[in-house]
Parts: structure tokens; C-alpha cells; sequence
């Protein structure tokens, strides 16, 4: 149990949603959001900022849920994987990373779409080069890379046109 | 790429891994659930005074606190029964358990744990392999010959097992041959670090257990259950859900019990989740180090006359699945060459170190890298260049190999010639940059494995297998086996996989053999399917079941295309009487004779192979010398896996395997302190690649029939691309600086010391 038990009434928003909750004030976002908010996409790696497996975006911005307070999170847009299946119809991101073969024990899978969608909403025609260093923060054991960087690359392509 | 059409994989997994729905063991939550912790030795090494888990007992919210008093006492493992659930008596390495608490939350848990007091009397660790071999050492298992171990196969007294391979007259050869090479090479050990950290869940409802957990073995850790709480197999279920990828690391069986035992302390559900730390520091999975000595002799004309080495693997404190690394060390350490006299020598060491176990294609990368960059030496030797060296002392179809097998039909020659021609060897390159190759190989593991087939009365069918998916997708590619028999679309078919009691046995995701076998499996259930259904269409069609054919989703009387009913149609008609339902398991393919002529010590079965893959890399490198840093620029691989059913999959596994094999090539090593802890156990000081690291990969598969491949000629692929990788990269990395590196990772202060 917590040192601190003094519960913190706050709101999060997550994919559009609204969530009232009362949480410690030491509760980690990626723990929030895998048990109270009940989206468990959101993957736990390292605990350390390491792996990539938990990112989220922040108002746009990828951060790494497991070492940023839920608190810190109120009033913010919290996109998490489950946020970018429009209805029934995947976000190109998920077609193209399975189209291409991006997809294998698909543990860093969320947190890489997450990192991909917030390079692409930053930069619409990124080089190899710039996929390549934005997603960096994000280990993938399996694939080796090559067919995530061109399941993004194939989506910028798809949304330029 | 092949020129070869293949159809396009639609992983039936993905759209789960995709939108985030798909779930980890972690993300399993029961009413009720508790959550669990261990208490860890935190020493290498140590006699067990006192256990006080009074405090820990005491505390609100604790359920259960169990240490060795409170299981059966039952030794086990796979070959040398070593080890038990919980320390007893003594503790061999930092990481293993010696307590176990279930409590409200993992805060509580970790409180608990914290609570309880173990007085040890501290003993030296041992924490050397060398060291461990010479006389005196401290042991690490003194009541060793209590175990059961009958075969004559420890020469030391730390080791666990010894083997040797030899063939021929090694002495006798060398004395006589024109040109003698020796090298050591020292392999740190590394980790397989899947990104997902292990978890378990287990439930108890009577007498029964339901364990879901993140395991590549589902079989393996229902036995491990079965025998530490004796227990009957049809009383203990587990379920793996999606799993977070293993490469050997979640092979063997591991926390299971543990959990299993929490959960009938505590009458409650319940859940370990792993931090990345006890990830690196408990599992019975790491990739061995390795202390290599080599010796091979040359005729002048660069022929290989004869190779002596002498080989130790730190097997850290227990055994899992370690008992036949000696024998598979040697095999690579002799390589896939015409090796006329050959003595190996090969010890598996105990040490204070977190135990070792099969990380993909064990002992293969360390072995191939210090035989490669010594063939490399040897080429100089007699001035020639080393892939030209290769084509004339590797083994081609018909050639026999160091141990005497004979190999039918094999393309290692050609893939030495396609990787060094897609690398561009040869040509002119900067100063600081060159052109590394290096060949590898590895066995088919043929076994049982099993798998039923129902086809529903709307038509469509399910797989139910034994078979468990780690991410490779070798699961994944049994409904295009399964349509393929039944003239159905892979589409068309569900998989339920990964759950002891719904499926018959399989290994599991281990050895490459997911495809192997239980693809012979479904072939044969969907082959007794198509019979049915042939047998249904015939009396429908008013024909004989020997002229019907099944293709594009229907049934048709050969030569009259339309005399037909679909296979929709068919399956009403059974669902109404005589269900559609198959089996299959196939007898797997025999073993070779063993090596003619070998004589070997601690022979554990490896020493002939069925369906040997064959591999070679040109990896290109740029080093910088002012700081000794490395930098891969591009990967050829050029293998012989036979026939490719799953090319998008085929290629995620060579190029997942090169950057693994980059990793272990340059940053993956793990250190130890003095005392025998690992001194980089997290994901900072431990450097895995990224995508900014990974170089331009391009792949080339040499597709032939081998005699002995699975089902349409199929061999294993997933720890074949791990082979080589660093291999070939310490060729590049000696040819720029003039001197191997003879230390695994070539670290950039390694590289810098050694040039």
C-alpha cells in the first residue's frame, strides 16, 4: 500500500472520455490506465523509461506513462492505443504495421504506434532517417525494425495523399 | 528476396496486437486476486542460518508467506535435478527465491517481503569459470554425487556435465600438418530480454489449478507444476495468453508453482507481474559465457587437417536445460567445415551466477564467433583470402562434416557465394570500413507434437493445437497449412493454441520447431478431415471418394467440374450427423545414425543432425579507432532454411535475429562484481539496438529439398539468423584494425584496447 494514502479526487481524460477518479497522489499514469481506467494496450516494460512499451500522448506529445503521475495528467487530452481505431476502421498506422509484417510478439506494438502517430502529427513527410530516430525510444526485440519504419513510412505516404 | 509467389500473411493475431484488445498475462485481473512478491537471496552465494517470516505473517493484508517448509521438498530439472523451489539450506545465486508472500497490493507484498529476515553464513561465491575447474575451489553443489548423475561425465569439481567430440586422430594430425593456428576467445553471457517481463496468474477451484502465464513451454511448465507439487497433469491447466516475446528466455518452467502454491496458501487468486530488474536477475535463462580454446591445423594448400579445443560454459548455479550444451558448444566450435580429426573437449561449469539456460540457438552465437574470427586467422595463415578459404573447407552436398555425418542436400556453398556477391566483397571500401563473413549452422529439432481440426456446420473451421505462438508466427502460419489440404482459404480457420487442456503436447516455442511439427500435426488432422469430407461429397455427388477433389471451397468430381458442392454445404450436412472433426500428431522424422565413427563423451543427441540449416552473413563495418566504437552499416544473409512457407514472416525473423546478433556483437555482455552479482541488470547500463542502431538488412533463402524437413520442405528459421551476426562482425572489426577481438560484446573500449 501506498506511503501516502490520502486520496486525490481528479478527472482524466482518455481517448475522449471522461473518467473521474480518487487516486494516491504518487500513482503512476500507466498503472491508472491499465487498472482503474481498464485499458490494459498500454504495456509496462521497464519501469525506467527505457523500453518505450508504455508511451502515451499527452495533448500530441509521446510521453512514457509509466514514469509520468496520473495527477500530473489532469485537464490533458491522454491518447492511448485503444484511442486510434476509429470505430471498426483501424488508423492506417495499424493496417500498415500489419500489412508490412511490423507486428510479431507485438508487446512494443502500442507504444510504437503511439510514438509513429506523434512523429507523424509532427512531421507529414519524415525521411528514414527521422522514422528511424523517432522511434528510438521504443525497443522492439523482434522485428529488427526495418518493417515498422516501412509501415510508417507507408502511412505518411497514405495520409500526404 | 526469392523469386518464389507466396501468398500474403494476415497474422490472425493482429488485429489483437494492433488495437491493444490482445491480452498479456499481465493484464489478467480475477476477484479476489492477490498480489505476489519474492524474497531473493541478494548474495551469490550462502549457507541459510535462519528464515524469520514471523513479522512478514503478522502484517493485515498478507495471506500467504511460503519458503521451502511449506512445498514438497522435490529436487528437479531436466537432466541434473539440482534445484528446488525454494532455497534450502544454501543459496547459489542472487536472484533465487527464497520466500514467496501473497498480499492485498504489490506495496503490501513488497512490505512483507521486506519484513522477512534471513540470517545467512555468507560462503565464497564462486564466480569464475577457470577458476571454478581448478583444484580446490569452492563447490557450488557439494552434495552433487547425491544426484543421480550416472553417466562418467564431470572430470572437475565444479562441473555440472562434460562431453566430448572426436573423430579421427586430432594429436596425430596436428604434429604432422604444415601450419598450426591457436586462439582464446571469452564470451561474456547476455540475456534474452524479451520486452515483455514475465507474469503469472493462478486460480484454484477445487482441486484444480488454472495458471495463465507468459511461457514459451506451456507443456513444460504444467509439468514443472505436476512434479514440484505432485500433481496429475488433467488437474493443472495452463493457459498462455498473447505472449510478450521469449527468444528462449520464457522457455523452461519458472515461476509457475510458485504462484500456483501462493494461490492454495492463500485461498485466493494470484498475480506476479515481474520488474525488469527480476527479469534480468531470476529467471533460469541467460545466455551462457564461454571461455574457447582452439587449435586447428592446416595443410599448406589451406586444407584443415585436424582442430583440438577445449571449451567451458558458465552454467551459473543450477541446471535447466544446460546438460546438453558441452555437446552442442563443440559442434559449434567445429563448425560446418570438412574437419577430417577432430578432439573437443567441453565442461559445464557451476558458478554463483543466475543459472543459464537455451537462449536462441544456445551456445551458437559465442561459438561461431570464435571459430569464424580463428578461420579468419587461419586464411591469413596461408594467405588466403577467407571467403575463398570457406568454399574450399566448408561442407557441400555429399561432403561429411567434423563428426562424420554425410549431408545429402545442403546449400551452404551457395549461400557463402550469394551473401559475399549482395555485400559486395571485394570491392574497394574506406580505410575504416570492411567486409566481414561468417557461416553458421544449426540442427531441426524433430518431437512429438499434436493438433485437432473441427470443421463447424456454417463452414468454418478451428485449430485447436498444442503449438504455442512467442511472436515468431509460426502459429500463425498453420491455417495456410490446413486450408492448403482442404482446398480452403487460410481465412477460413481460428487458432486456439497456447492451453494444456485444450490441445494435445507440443514442446512449445523452442528449438526453431513450431512448423516442424506441429505442422505435420495439422496437416495430418486436416488430411483425416478432407477424407470426411470427401467420403460426404462422394455420396452426395453419387460418386466414388477417390475422384473427388477439394479446391476453391468446394468439393468436385475429378473431371467433371460440375458435378460440385461446396465445402459450406458439406459441413451442414455433417453438423447435423457425423461431426467433422480430425487429429493429427505424424510420426516425426528419425534421427541420423549418430556420427560413424564419433566416440563421445556425455553424448546428449546433438551430434547429428536432422535438416541442418545452413547460414552465412557478410555484415559490412565502420570502426572508429580514436574511440574503438563499431558501427554496423549493412547485413547480407544469405540461408538455407529450405523451403519458406511465410515469407513476411521468414524475413522478421532474420532480420530480428541480425540485430540480435549486433547486440550481442557489440553491447550485450553481462558484468559481474566481485562478489558475483550482475552489475548491469536494467535496460540503461544493459544496450539493446534501436531503430536508429539497426543497419540496412537484406536476405536471400536458398531453397532446397532437404531430406528430413518438415512439412513441404520446411526446416526451423527462428534461432538460425542469431548464428552468425557477430561472427561476421568481428571478421569486419579485426580486418580494419589488424587484430581480432578476442572478448564478446566487442564493447568500443574493447575494440579501442585491442587495436
Amino acid at each position: 500500500m501506498s506511503e501516502n494514502t490520502e486520496l486525490e479526487n481528479l478527472e482524466l481524460k482518455v481517448n475522449g472520455v471522461s473518467y473521474p477518479l480518487a487516486l494516491e497522489i504518487d500513482r503512476n499514469l500507466s498503472g491508472v490506465l491499465r487498472t482503474e481506467v481498464g485499458l490494459t494496450g498500454t504495456k509496462e516494460g521497464c519501469d525506467d523509461c527505457e523500453c518505450g512499451a508504455c508511451m502515451v500522448l499527452l495533448d500530441g506529445q509521446p510521453i512514457n506513462s509509466c514514469s509520468y503521475l496520473a495527477v500530473q495528467a489532469q485537464g490533458r487530452d491522454i491518447t492511448t492505443v485503444e484511442g486510434l481505431i476509429d470505430g471498426d476502421e483501424l488508423h492506417p498506422l495499424q493496417r500498415n504495421i500489419l500489412a508490412a509484417g511490423g507486428v510479431q510478439c507485438g508487446f512494443c506494438t502500442p507504444g510504437m504506434l503511439m510514438s509513429a502517430q506523434a512523429l507523424l502529427e509532427r512531421n507529414d513527410s519524415p525521411t528514414e532517417d527521422e522514422i528511424r530516430i523517432g522511434l528510438s525510444g521504443n525497443l522492439c526485440r523482434c522485428t529488427g525494425y526495418a518493417k515498422i519504419v516501412t509501415a510508417v513510412q507507408a502511412t505518411a505516404v497514405e495520409l500526404r495523399s | 528476396m526469392t523469386t518464389t509467389e507466396l501468398p500474403i500473411f494476415n497474422r490472425a493475431d493482429g488485429p489483437d496486437k494492433v488495437t491493444g484488445t490482445g491480452r498479456y498475462a499481465a493484464d489478467i485481473s480475477l476477484t479476489g486476486m492477490l498480489a505476489a512478491k519474492f524474497k531473493y537471496a541478494g548474495i551469490a552465494h550462502g549457507k541459510i542460518v535462519k528464515i524469520d517470516t514471523s513479522a512478514a505473517s503478522a502484517m493485515p493484508g498478507v495471506f500467504a508467506v511460503l519458503t521451502a517448509d511449506d512445498v514438497p521438498d522435490v529436487r528437479y530439472s531436466a537432466v541434473i535435478a539440482d534445484r528446488r523451489l525454494f532455497a534450502k539450506d544454501v543459496v547459489r545465486f542472487e536472484g533465487e527465491v527464497v520466500a514467496a508472500v501473497a498480499a492485498l497490493t504489490p506495496e503490501l507484498a513488497q512490505a512483507a517481503v521486506d519484513s522477512i529476515e534471513v540470517t545467512y553464513e555468507e560462503l565464497p561465491a564462486v564466480n569464475d569459470i577457470e577458476s571454478a575447474l581448478a583444484e580446490g575451489s569452492p563447490l557450488v553443489h557439494d552434495q552433487f554425487d547425491t544426484y543421480g548423475v550416472t553417466d562418467d561425465t564431470r572430470m572437475a569439481a565444479n562441473d555440472a556435465y562434460v562431453s566430448t567430440l572426436s573423430f579421427g586422430d586430432a594429436e596425430a594430425a596436428l604434429k604432422s600438418a604444415d601450419i598450426v593456428v591457436s586462439g582464446r576467445f571469452v564470451a561474456d553471457a547476455s540475456h534474452a530480454v524479451p520486452i515483455e517481463p514475465r507474469a503469472v496468474v493462478a486460480q484454484w477451484e477445487g482441486n484444480k489449478v488454472t495458471v495463465w502465464t507468459s511461457t514459451q513451454v506451456p507443456f513444460d511448465a504444467r509439468n514443472g507444476i505436476c512434479e514440484t507439487l505432485e500433481m496429475p497433469a488433467n488437474r493443472v491447466r495452463v493457459i498462455v495468453p498473447h505472449l510478450g516475446g521469449g527468444f528462449g528466455g520464457k522457455c523452461g518452467f519458472h515461476f509457475e508453482a510458485h504462484i500456483a502454491a501462493l494461490a492454495k496458501a492463500a485461498r485466493r487468486p494470484v498475480k506476479l507481474v515481474f520488474s525488469r530488474m527480476e527479469e534480468f536477475l531470476a529467471p533460469d535463462r541467460r545466455r551462457e559465457g564461454m571461455v574457447i580454446d582452439i587449435t586447428t591445423g592446416l595443410n599448406s594448400d589451406g586444407t584443415i587437417v585436424a582442430r583440438k579445443a577445449w571449451i567451458a560454459l558458465d552454467n551459473g548455479a543450477y541446471c535447466s536445460d544446460s546438460a546438453f550444451f558441452p555437446q552442442m558448444a563443440a559442434m559449434h566450435v567445429l563448425g560446418p567445415y570438412k574437419v577430417p580429426n577432430t578432439h573437443v573437449e567441453s565442461h559445464l561449469v557451476y558458478t554463483n551466477h543466475q543459472p543459464s539456460g537455451s537462449v536462441r540457438a544456445p551456445t551458437a552465437p559465442q561459438g561461431c564467433w570464435a571459430v569464424e574470427t580463428h578461420t579468419d586467422e587461419l586464411a591469413n595463415a596461408v594467405d588466403m583470402d577467407p571467403v575463398e578459404f570457406r568454399k574450399l573447407n566448408c561442407v557441400g552436398t555429399g561432403d561429411a562434416g567434423a563428426m562424420g555425418q554425410v549431408y545429402e542436400e545442403i546449400a551452404l556453398q551457395e549461400c557463402i557465394e550469394r551473401a559475399a556477391a549482395a555485400a559486395g566483397y571485394g570491392q574497394d571500401l574506406p580505410e575504416n570500413e570492411a567486409i566481414g563473413l561468417a557461416v553458421g549452422w544449426w540442427p531441426s529439432f524433430p518431437g512429438a507434437s499434436g493438433s485437432y481440426i473441427k470443421l463447424d456446420g456454417d463452414g468454418s473451421g478451428q485449430i485447436i493445437t498444442g503449438a504455442q505462438e512467442c511472436g515468431t508466427g509460426a502459429v500463425m502460419t498453420l491455417p495456410y497449412l490446413a486450408a492448403e489440404q482442404l482446398g480452403m482459404q487460410p481465412e477460413d480457420f481460428e487458432l486456439v493454441y497456447q492451453d494444456t487442456s485444450a490441445a494435445p503436447y507440443d514442446t512449445g516455442a523452442t528449438g526453431s520447431q513450431t512448423l516442424l511439427n506441429n505442422g505435420r500435426a495439422v496437416q495430418e488432422a486436416a488430411i483425416m478431415i478432407a477424407g470426411q469430407l470427401k467420403d460426404l461429397a462422394a455420396e452426395h455427388l453419387e460418386a466414388s471418394a477417390g475422384d473427388i477433389v477439394l479446391a476453391d471451397g468446394a468439393a468436385s468430381v475429378a473431371g467433371s467440374p460440375d458435378r460440385n458442392v461446396t465445402i459450406a454445404a458439406l459441413a451442414e450436412i455433417a453438423g447435423g450427423g457425423e461431426l467433422l472433426i480430425g487429429h493429427g500428431s505424424g510420426a516425426p522424422p528419425d534421427y541420423p545414425d549418430n556420427a560413424v565413427g564419433a566416440t563421445c563423451l556425455g553424448d546428449q543427441g546433438v551430434a547429428a543432425w536432422v535438416g541442418p540449416q545452413f547460414m552465412c552473413h557478410a555484415a559490412r563495418v565502420r570502426v572508429d579507432r580514436d574511440t574503438g566504437v563499431a558501427r554496423v552499416l549493412n547485413v547480407a544473409a544469405a540461408h538455407d532454411n529450405g523451403t519458406i512457407i511465410n515469407m513476411t514472416g521468414a524475413t522478421g525473423q532474420i532480420e530480428g535475429g541480425i540485430l540480435m546478433g549486433i547486440g550481442q556483437a557489440l553491447t550485450e555482455g553481462t558484468q559481474y562484481s566481485d562478489s558475483g552479482k550482475q552489475l548491469n541488470a536494467a535496460l540503461l547500463e544493459y544496450k539493446l539496438q534501436t531503430s536508429a542502431d539497426a543497419p540496412e538488412i537484406s536476405i536471400e533463402f536458398v531453397q532446397i529439398n532437404t531430406p528430413g524437413a518438415g512439412p513441404n520442405g520446411a526446416k526451423g528459421l527462428a534461432e538460425a539468423p542469431n548464428v552468425p551476426t557477430a561472427a561476421a562482425v568481428s571478421c569486419a572489426i579485426a580486418k580494419v584494425i589488424g587484430e581480432p577481438v578476442r572478448q564478446l560484446p566487442m564493447t568500443a573500449e574493447r575494440v579501442w584496447k585491442t587495436a
